[in-house]
């Protein structure tokens, strides 16, 4: 892996975990917190993609370690967001938001079962009030569980996917040229890149 | 404790909440947490006991809402013990302790620098993100109203600080590599500027903790057949 992109994992961690001061100042209810881990995968690959995303649960468990078994879910982020990359799904918003969609439900899967078997579906105050919402609806422990997660990561996903999007063709082209995947990811290019670019 | 090599201290922090999912409850867990907290406490009552009580709290309110007393009580005392030895290792050990003893015991260079990088570009990114929000806001920009206008209020404070970012990444790379840094899968041995003593008793420490972690996983699965 050459330097550059050695040096964008840290970037793009930072990022995953540093978007959290802008999303308290709009006040939405959103994470974003694997926006960076996106952004990675777009712009060097799915072994970047993961690195980002286990780097970002191993550092933010170290302010809060409930974040560290959630580790299965940046990877599996990273992974998606590559087929998503591969196919050229960042060319534009309209085929952005509906991956991202996808990418809730995929992400809310995986989720479930660590949030179920963990922490009892409490991850966050807000998660184990929907959570709480599933079960006065009559839905299974499990199911509410899944219920509680897909309600956070639904839309969170959806945003994070257009976000990575809206970056990507705001980038200048001189930048986004040194990275192998980008012009791909966005749909410009449909050749593979070279194995070490 | 402070002076136990970084990989016993990481032992130490993985041995407890394993234990306390492995062993039945609620002992094991009341048993696991009790060392936990101990721990917290000979490391500082206010400094790291206190935050570890923190965290845990509104796991307890959140596990009494969902489930009944006996799962609250397992669960929430698993989730105790796992957040005070997190907690634990993180007021006992620093990052760049850790990087030393990593180089030291002959690991990817690249892997010591993610992690250390990390560490120091959060904060930085952070402010970073604090002086976009109050120099678009000094600009007009209004956070509040319907939630489109909240997401474009997003998109105009994301994007200068990922840009940004990302501008970066040449600088930084360019630096390293003059530095001599080459990329993963080509090593560079380096020298560690003060490596962690270890010792044969700390070797021994870390295999006895896998050791009782296996035996205890063992017999419980043996129980439960």
């Amino acid at each position: 892996m050459p330097v550059r992109l050695l040096v964008l994992i840290p970037v793009a961690a930072a990022i995953n975990l540093a978007l959290s001061a802008v999303v308290d100042a709009v006040s939405l209810p959103l994470f974003l917190d694997t926006t960076g881990t996106v952004l990675a995968t777009a712009l060097g690959g799915p072994l970047v993609g993961v690195a980002t995303g286990a780097l970002t649960s191993l550092v933010n468990s170290l302010r809060n370690p409930t974040f560290l078994p959630f580790v299965a879910v940046q990877v599996i982020v990273a992974l998606y967001a590559w087929v998503a990359a591969r196919t050229g799904l960042f060319r534009s918003l309209k085929t952005a938001v509906p991956a991202g969609l996808g990418l809730g439900v995929i992400a809310a899967a995986t989720s479930t079962p660590i949030s179920y078997l963990v922490f009892g579906c409490t991850t966050t105050g807000g998660i184990a009030i929907t959570t709480k919402i599933g079960q006065l609806l009559g839905l299974s422990a499990l199911g509410a569980c899944f219920f509680g997660s897909f309600i956070a990561d639904f839309g969170d996903k959806a945003v994070t996917f257009a976000l990575v999007a809206t970056i990507l063709h705001a980038m200048p082209r001189r930048t986004a040229a040194r990275f192998p995947w980008t012009l791909r990811a966005m749909g410009e290019d449909s050749t593979p890149p070279p194995p070490a670019a | 404790m402070k002076r136990l090599h970084p990989f016993t201290l990481l032992a130490i922090t993985a041995t407890l909440p394993a234990l306390a999912w492995i062993l039945p409850a609620p002992i094991g867990g009341l048993a696991m947490a009790g060392v936990a907290i101990m721990v917290c406490a000979a490391a500082g009552a206010r400094a790291v006991l206190l935050p570890a009580l923190i965290t845990a709290v509104p796991f307890w309110f959140f596990l009494y809402l969902l489930h009944d007393l006996t799962a609250t009580i397992a669960i929430g005392l698993r989730l105790t013990t796992m957040i005070a030895s997190f907690v634990w290792l993180v007021a006992v050990l620093p990052p760049p302790r850790l990087v030393e003893a990593l180089v030291a015991a002959g690991w990817s260079t690249s892997l010591a620098y993610l992690f250390a990088a990390t560490l120091s570009a959060v904060p930085a990114l952070q402010a970073r993100a604090t002086r976009i929000v109050e120099a678009q806001r000094c600009r007009g920009l209004s956070p509040r109203g319907s939630p489109l206008a909240k997401l474009r209020a997003l998109r105009a404070l994301a994007l200068p600080l990922v840009l940004s970012a990302l501008h970066e990444v040449d600088e930084r790379a360019l630096a390293l590599e003059t530095r001599g840094m080459v990329g993963v899968g080509k090593r560079a041995r380096r020298t560690p500027l003060a490596p962690p003593p270890d010792s044969r008793r700390q070797r021994a420490m870390r295999w006895g903790m896998l050791a009782v972690a296996v035996v205890a996983l063992t017999w419980r699965l043996a129980w439960r057949g």
